[in-house]
């Protein structure tokens, strides 16, 4: 359920998750105080960028899950992204009967993401507002 | 309210400071229960704001009176100590009755005991259940599921039992609480 019409759109709804963005850093994992980020990768090797260069590694993203039964919205996950891959979005309908069903594989996260206001003007996330600077 | 004030009515054995801008008096605990009858009827602090206790682990548990004079705007802490293997203290709740309510959670969250008081009943927790705030007792939410940030870049669960390195740790958490893979 979208409630963006009768909610401000910058409301903690949910969290979205743009998986093109992340680069399997795991931060986000582990500033989360309710243990609710859950990501599992692999590496796979590229080949090296030149004859004299070295091969390469690459993590690539095997599960990105977020348990909404032990999250608190708090947004550290959000604002310790160094890679802008988590969002925020108004939806907040999305109420389960069991536990299970309240945690949100990395499909799922993907589609909250097509709800996520774009940034207010000005406010980029690498920026900080005027006020803000010292 | 002056300390020399509150010195003279809470006797010798009374050590009085402010270290945080308030006056606090350090307290024998066998002058817990007559201190807090001092402070109502001598000093005049008719108003109690709180009791609480604090887990010192081997020094034992303090517990702090805070109690408030309306007419004069102006508070005093009291503080005593008692033992960490059997922390037992007068109860104030005959004194300042609205104390009576936080040495029943004093009791539940800490396990203090208050000879005196009318009804030590759990507030909140199951029999049996411990003292949640005592720093020995495990946090079990911790214990129940492993840390999802223990992996690193291009790991799964299961090169997590493979590893032979040091393991990242949780902040917060000592590592007892933590489940052992």
């Amino acid at each position: 359920m979208n409630a963006s019409g009768e909610l401000p759109v910058r409301s903690r709804g949910t969290i979205g998750l743009l998986e093109e963005n992340c680069t399997v850093c795991m931060l986000c994992a582990r500033e989360c105080p309710d243990w609710c980020l859950h990501i599992d990768s692999h590496k796979e090797p590229l080949p090296p960028l030149g004859p004299r260069g070295r091969p390469r590694v690459r993590h690539v993203l095997d599960r990105f899950a977020i348990d909404f039964s032990l999250c608190m919205y708090c947004g550290i996950c959000i604002e310790v992204c160094p890679f802008d891959a988590l969002f925020w979005a108004p939806d907040f309908g999305y109420e389960a009967t069991q536990h299970a069903d309240l945690t949100h594989e990395r499909g799922r996260l993907r589609e909250w993401m097509w709800a996520a206001p774009p940034p207010a003007p000005g406010a980029g996330s690498t920026e900080r507002a005027a006020s803000d600077q010292r | 309210m002056s300390p020399d004030e509150v010195a003279a009515a809470l006797g010798p054995t009374a050590s009085i400071s402010a270290p945080y801008g308030e006056l606090v008096a350090d307290l024998p605990i066998a002058d817990w229960h007559g201190a807090a009858l001092t402070a109502r009827d001598v000093l005049e602090l008719h108003f109690f704001d709180f009791l609480t206790g604090v887990d010192l682990r081997d020094q034992g548990f303090q517990v702090v009176l805070r109690v408030w004079s309306v007419a004069a705007r102006s508070g005093l802490q009291l503080r005593t100590r008692c033992s960490a293997d059997s922390p037992v203290l007068a109860s104030v709740s005959d004194v300042y009755a609205g104390a009576g309510w936080h040495e029943r959670q004093a009791a539940e969250l800490l396990g203090i005991g208050f000879p005196g008081h009318p009804g030590l009943e759990p507030l909140l927790l199951e029999p049996g259940s411990g003292h949640p705030l005592r720093k020995d007792t495990g946090l079990a939410a911790r214990a129940a599921i492993p840390w999802p940030g223990a992996k690193e870049p291009g790991e799964s669960d299961r090169d997590l039992g493979a590893r032979s390195r040091r393991k990242n740790l949780p902040l917060g958490v000592t590592a007892r609480d933590l489940k052992q893979p």
